[in-house]
């Protein structure tokens, strides 16, 4: 299947291209924009095609599918592999429209998809460890790139702290193998069924554990807020935007598709876990007067949605959990990419980030935040509902406080020096097009909930219980 | 006028014209598909509610328009700001007119949620139009909040319904909706949006704060958009509210509530916005409780009082912007006499105050006798409460007519645009208009109505010259009234100390102490981060420890932590582990840094030496490759790091708590990390039927060995991808040493 196998080719030896290549020359950069932007195109088709006549496979070296690599793609991995991308795309452009002042950064840049989008489209539990190595040591790469003392510092705590969470994942990889004698996904799902209570669970938490560091989960997160605050808008929006994606498709994959049981265990300490997260990221958040470092506890806060809904769980619950994460991926990606740029147009865009941010219509984030409470509500949960709308509220609260504090206060009153003059074309171009995918998915909305919905679907199949 | 001017008044005549040809040529109606995946409908009709608040946001948007045309350009050159900022204020107003057609029409509730956001998006923006004026950020923040956070609840009421009856369609909801717990919830939170949103006690707070926009923007919000949604919303969901009868008791409360509130803190105001804003909140309250009343008398009641109201309220707002234009002055006590100056503008808002106090020969008369009729049929306290109402109506509003253009002041007077003044004489001779021929709007009225009563609801008007009950309560308000206005100099002192008992305690008081709260706790967990790295590992790793010893301890351990059999034969990988353990316990005291490494790279040998005699030769070799390469490594960093910096790291010594407290963190983490391993060792290994496959095909791949099979081809995937994460790292190496670190 050339659609599985071609995102992965084409970035591939892009990747072996441009790490040759001086990346500061703008050919070199629209080249590997390029090369992303066909990966996208590809996984955008499968996409459809996934929708449409159901997941996408492929064995590595063409063995049968017990003994080779088996790429699996269905509808959760085809959405986040789109979406990462997709999302990559922008961030890229900008970067290159802005000036690239480090040599590595396109080839690294395109490593880091071609781990993203391994990662989604694999149906190997080791196979995922390995593209996600590649896109985590891209990533630290990426940050180490521009190379001032403070990222590089701010990059050294990303890495170690990382680290650490990989290597409980890799810890939980090798204790499933143990347990399951397996490596494919739909057969550790199916042994992973009739392990014993306390060695499943052990193996749940490590997963647990180390998605919930990539996301930035409350009290993984430490590693986050200087980061996403020193990082250069591109890289920050393809960190939040896109990297991001691991940990909720992560936890996703490992605890709705592969441990289920132990998801439905958790529920109560997932929702105890998630509200932590929301209320911490959301009371950081109101208190700072730099847009960024909003944005950056605003994400610890948004990650607690997922896992609140993961925690309500069912394919309701498991829909708004992916249909949050794209809308969230997208304002992340949209609020980052806009945060250090000035003019009128880019006022407005940067608007519809923080419209999409506060679930206000007509954006993404809205039907993402809608999912949300229709999964309390039809669980009956209302604790969750009291939960979603106290955080909801404070959202509100810190994303139209940073709104006017940056946009509106005469800019000799504001806290922090902001960027003086209008973006340039291709500045803007990357941020609109983000604005643009997250009005029309807050006009059109059936893209968005189908995607949730089918995702969940394919989820709840996967474990062999739909 | 200004582009923008011109196109704003257009998109509101075409909307107004267009809405009076739809509803003439039979209604209209758009249903298609929007969202199948949640069942969702673009479903858009016109009926006599929609028409009759469609009408009203569009016809006054033209004349509120129009002034805005002329008032916006000298509000910018007062404040020295240049006139393009114009464009932004007519294009929000649009914004908001536009938000508000699509609200009335709007039969899927998740639409109508869309626009019922949208107008508090637009309101936002106008009122924070004067952006650098700290009190308008604040006032436009505070309007956003309320509205958006209790909206909310609008949405969860929504979900609700859905989850209850399968739709968001108003009309099958209405059809299929039953007495229960479900519509009690919804409608609840219905209600609870939308007075906040019409600005209802106790969440009244921001309209009188809103006031910080221009006039212009204040004379729409507060007429025919946004305060307008809220008792619409209400008035479009009634059927669902009726079948709870508590919920009209609370809406009957609530409204009681607010007419106290804004009557008397409008009797206590000075600034003409100020008192016209607490008018507004006062008026609504009428509304709220004829909603509450409910019934054909109180549909029908609610629908006049609210066209009414909104021409008699964007006239006066006008008025005071014009007012404030002339003079400069904004307070009352300082204004006067301004009848002889400018005579038209003194009819014109006469008729408008005429009609809010319910004189007779304006529209306003019927909308009180429609008003008293809903009272009087629930009860005489209703009805008693009802003409107290009316009498501080009366009160306030002859105060506010007769302190602007009655009695004498020193104000110099400024000739105004034509454009400030006419507006306000249009809306004047419509309302006297609709005294003396009431029919069309009565008309209008009844439409809207029946859609509210769920069946007809004749809008009776007509003057009766006799002693009928509104009559009498009619002439009883009128007397309260000009007793209380004669009366009020005495009253300046209790007025003030309810106004400032609201100040202290009131709901405003919680609202910026929330606030401000919120901000000053954001600080103080702020400046508790942690900040180093051994505190941001920690927080991995005891979290993680605390959540594995909780699956431990919650989960049956029956048989996981069981301890096999040591034999005779297993002594040397024993003795080698017990090495091992004692070189992972050394690495814990050195100082020096080269000691430090070498202890960790003796772990890792005596690990290579476990390995060999579990009989992994290979695993065992790549293993020495590997802790050969670290210590070599190790020992090259250190080379390259300044001895004076490796000597003092050395001498460094921890306190006490902190040795305390890294022996905890290193404790639980291996504990746990042990638990971890047992648990899943001490089972047996299951079959891995991929094994003997690999066996087999070993020869296909054409690989004398399987281990070579396996990672060049089998799992060759694995093996590219990691031969690319080398290179990755290679890169990041040569960016580190290439950069020189810029400060």
């Amino acid at each position: 299947m050339i659609l599985v196998a071609g995102p992965l080719l084409v970035l591939w030896v892009a990747g072996l291209a441009l790490a040759a290549l001086d990346g500061r020359r703008r050919g070199v950069g629209v080249l590997a924009i390029a090369a992303v932007a066909v990966a996208f195109g590809l996984q955008a088709v499968l996409l459809g095609r996934v929708l449409a006549d159901g997941p996408q496979e492929l064995v590595a070296g063409g063995w049968a599918a017990d003994v080779g690599i088996r790429l699996r793609v269905d509808a959760l991995g085809a959405v986040f592999a789109a979406l990462s991308s997709g999302i990559v795309v922008a961030a890229l452009l900008q970067a290159v429209a802005t000036g690239v002042r480090s040599r590595s950064l396109p080839a690294l840049v395109v490593f880091l998809t071609l781990g993203l989008s391994g990662l989604f489209a694999t149906g190997d539990v080791f196979s995922f460890y390995v593209f996600f190595e590649l896109a985590m040591i891209a990533a630290y790469a990426l940050t180490a790139a521009s190379g001032t003392a403070r990222e590089v510092g701010a990059a050294f705590l990303f890495a170690i702290v990382n680290l650490v969470g990989s290597f409980l994942f890799l810890i939980g990889i090798a204790l499933l193998y143990r347990a399951t004698g397996t490596l494919e996904m739909v057969a550790v799902a199916e042994a992973a069924g009739r392990l014993e209570a306390t060695t499943a669970i052990l193996i749940a938490i490590s997963f647990f554990v180390a998605f919930g560091t990539k996301l930035g989960l409350f009290p993984f997160h430490f590693w986050l807020p200087t980061l996403y605050a020193t990082a250069s808008p591109p890289v920050a929006a393809i960190f939040a935007g896109a990297l991001a994606n691991i940990g909720a498709y992560g936890l996703l994959r490992f605890g709705g598709a592969i441990l289920p049981n132990e998801l439905a265990l958790s529920a109560t300490a997932l929702i105890v876990i998630g509200s932590v997260s929301i209320a911490y990221g959301a009371i950081q958040a109101i208190g700072r007067r730099d847009t960024r470092e909003v944005l950056a506890y605003s994400s610890i806060g948004h990650v607690g949605y997922i896992l609140v809904a993961l925690g309500l769980g069912g394919p309701v619950g498991l829909a708004a959990a992916v249909a949050f994460s794209v809308a969230n991926a997208l304002n992340k990606a949209l609020l980052f990419l806009s945060s250090e740029l000035r003019g009128r147009l880019t006022a407005a865009i940067f608007l519809v980030g923080v419209l999409s941010v506060a679930g206000v219509p007509p954006t993404a984030g809205f039907f993402g935040k809608a999912a949300l409470f229709d999964a309390g509500v039809r669980a009956e949960s209302w604790w969750t509902v009291a939960l979603l709308f106290v955080g909801g509220a404070l959202s509100f609260v810190y994303v139209f406080q940073i709104y006017q504090h940056d946009r509106w206060r005469p800019r000799e009153q504001r806290e922090r020096a902001t960027p003086l003059g209008s973006a340039g074309v291709g500045q803007r171009l990357a941020a609109g097009l983000v604005a643009l995918v997250v009005l029309v998915l807050g006009l059109w909305p059936q893209p968005l909930l189908a995607a949730g919905r089918d995702a969940a679907e394919a989820i709840v199949v996967a474990r062999g219980d739909g | 006028m200004s582009a923008s001017a011109i196109a704003a008044v257009a998109v509101a005549a075409v909307a107004f014209v267009a809405t009076w040809a739809a509803w003439a040529a039979g209604g209209f109606a758009v249903d298609v598909p929007w969202a199948p995946a949640w069942d969702l409908r673009l479903s858009l009709e016109l009926d006599g509610l929609g028409l009759l608040y469609a009408l009203l946001a569009a016809g006054v948007g033209v004349l509120v328009f129009a002034y805005a045309s002329a008032y916006v350009p000298r509000h910018l050159a007062h404040e020295g700001r240049p006139r393009r900022e114009e464009a932004r204020l007519h294009g929000a107003m649009a914004l908001f007119l536009v938000s508000m057609l699509g609200l009335v029409l709007a039969r899927d509730l998740v639409l109508l949620f869309v626009f019922w956001d949208l107008t508090a998006i637009a309101s936002w923006l106008l009122i924070g139009f004067d952006r650098a004026n700290r009190s308008a950020r604040l006032s436009a923040l505070m309007a956003l909040l309320v509205t958006t956070i209790t909206a909310v609840l609008l949405l969860v009421a929504i979900l609700v319904l859905r989850a209850e009856y399968g739709t968001t369609q108003i009309d099958e909801l209405i059809a299929v909706a039953r007495p229960g717990w479900a519509v009690a919830l919804a409608g609840a939170l219905i209600a609870a949006a939308a007075l906040a949103k019409s600005a209802q006690a106790p969440l009244h707070f921001w309209l009188p704060r809103a006031m910080a926009a221009p006039t212009p923007v204040s004379a729409y919000l507060h007429s025919a958009a946004m305060v307008a949604a809220g008792v619409f919303l209400v008035s479009r969901a009634h059927p669902l509210l009726a079948l709870e009868p508590a919920l009209l008791d609370g809406l009957l409360a609530i409204g009681l509530l607010s007419i106290a509130v804004g009557g008397l803190l409008a009797l206590w105001a000075t600034d003409l916005k100020r008192l016209l804003a607490y008018s507004t909140v006062s008026q609504y309250g009428y509304v709220v409780v004829m909603l509450g009343v409910g019934g054909a008398a109180g549909a029908a009641g609610a629908c006049l009082y609210v066209l009414a109201h909104a021409l008699a309220k964007s006239a006066l707002f006008m008025t005071a912007g014009a007012v404030t234009e002339a003079t400069g002055r904004r307070e009352l006590p300082r204004l006067g006499g301004l009848a002889r100056r400018m005579p038209l503008l003194a009819a014109g808002s006469g008729a408008a105050v005429a009609t809010l106090a319910a004189l007779p020969l304006t529209l306003g008369f019927f909308k009180d006798e429609l008003f008293f009729h809903a009272a009087a049929e629930r009860g005489t306290w209703l009805a008693v409460a009802a003409v107290a109402s009316a009498a501080l109506t009366l009160a306030y509003l002859g105060r506010f007519w007769g302190g602007v253009f009655l009695g004498r002041s020193d104000a110099e007077v400024r000739p105004v645009p034509r454009r400030l003044v006419w507006p306000v004489v249009a809306l004047g001779t419509l309302v006297v208009a609709g005294g003396i021929a009431p029919g069309p709007f009565a008309a209008l009225a009844e439409d809207g109505a029946a859609v509210t009563a769920g069946g007809p609801a004749p809008v009776d008007v007509a003057y009766h010259l006799d002693g009928r009950t509104e009559n009498v309560m009619a002439l009883a308000a009128w007397l309260a009234g000009a007793l209380l206005l004669v009366a009020r100099p005495r009253l300046q002192g209790a007025l003030s100390a309810l106004a400032r008992a609201g100040e202290a305690v009131g709901p405003e008081r919680v609202y910026t102490a929330s606030l401000a709260g919120l901000n000053a706790l954001s600080n103080r967990i702020h400046d508790v981060e942690v900040r180093d790295l051994r505190a941001r590992i920690a927080a991995v790793l005891v979290p993680a420890s605390a959540l594995i010893a909780l699956g431990v301890v919650l989960t049956p351990t029956g048989g996981t932590y069981a301890v096999g059999p040591v034999e005779l034969e297993d002594l040397p990988l024993v003795l080698v582990l017990a090495v091992g353990a004692l070189a992972a316990l050394a690495t814990t005291r050195p100082r020096r840094h080269l000691r430090l490494a070498l202890a960790l790279s003796a772990v890792g040998f005596s690990l290579a030496v476990v390995y060999a005699l579990l009989g992994g030769a290979d695993i065992a070799l790549v293993a020495v490759l590997v802790e050969t390469l670290f210590a070599l490594l190790f020992v090259g960093v250190f080379s390259l790091i300044p001895a004076r910096e490796l000597r003092r790291e050395a001498r460094r010594r921890s306190t006490g708590r902190t040795r305390a407290r890294n022996l905890v963190i290193a404790a639980t983490s291996g504990v746990v990390t042990t638990l971890v391993a047992w648990g899943a060792f001490s089972r047996p290994i299951p079959d891995d039927p991929a094994a003997e496959r690999y066996l087999a095909l070993a020869d296909d791949a054409h690989g004398k060995d399987v281990v070579t099979v396996i990672l060049a081809d089998f799992r060759g995937l694995d093996t590219l991808v990691e031969i690319t994460v080398v290179l990755v790292a290679a890169i990041a190496v040569a960016t580190l040493l290439h950069g020189r670190f810029r400060a």
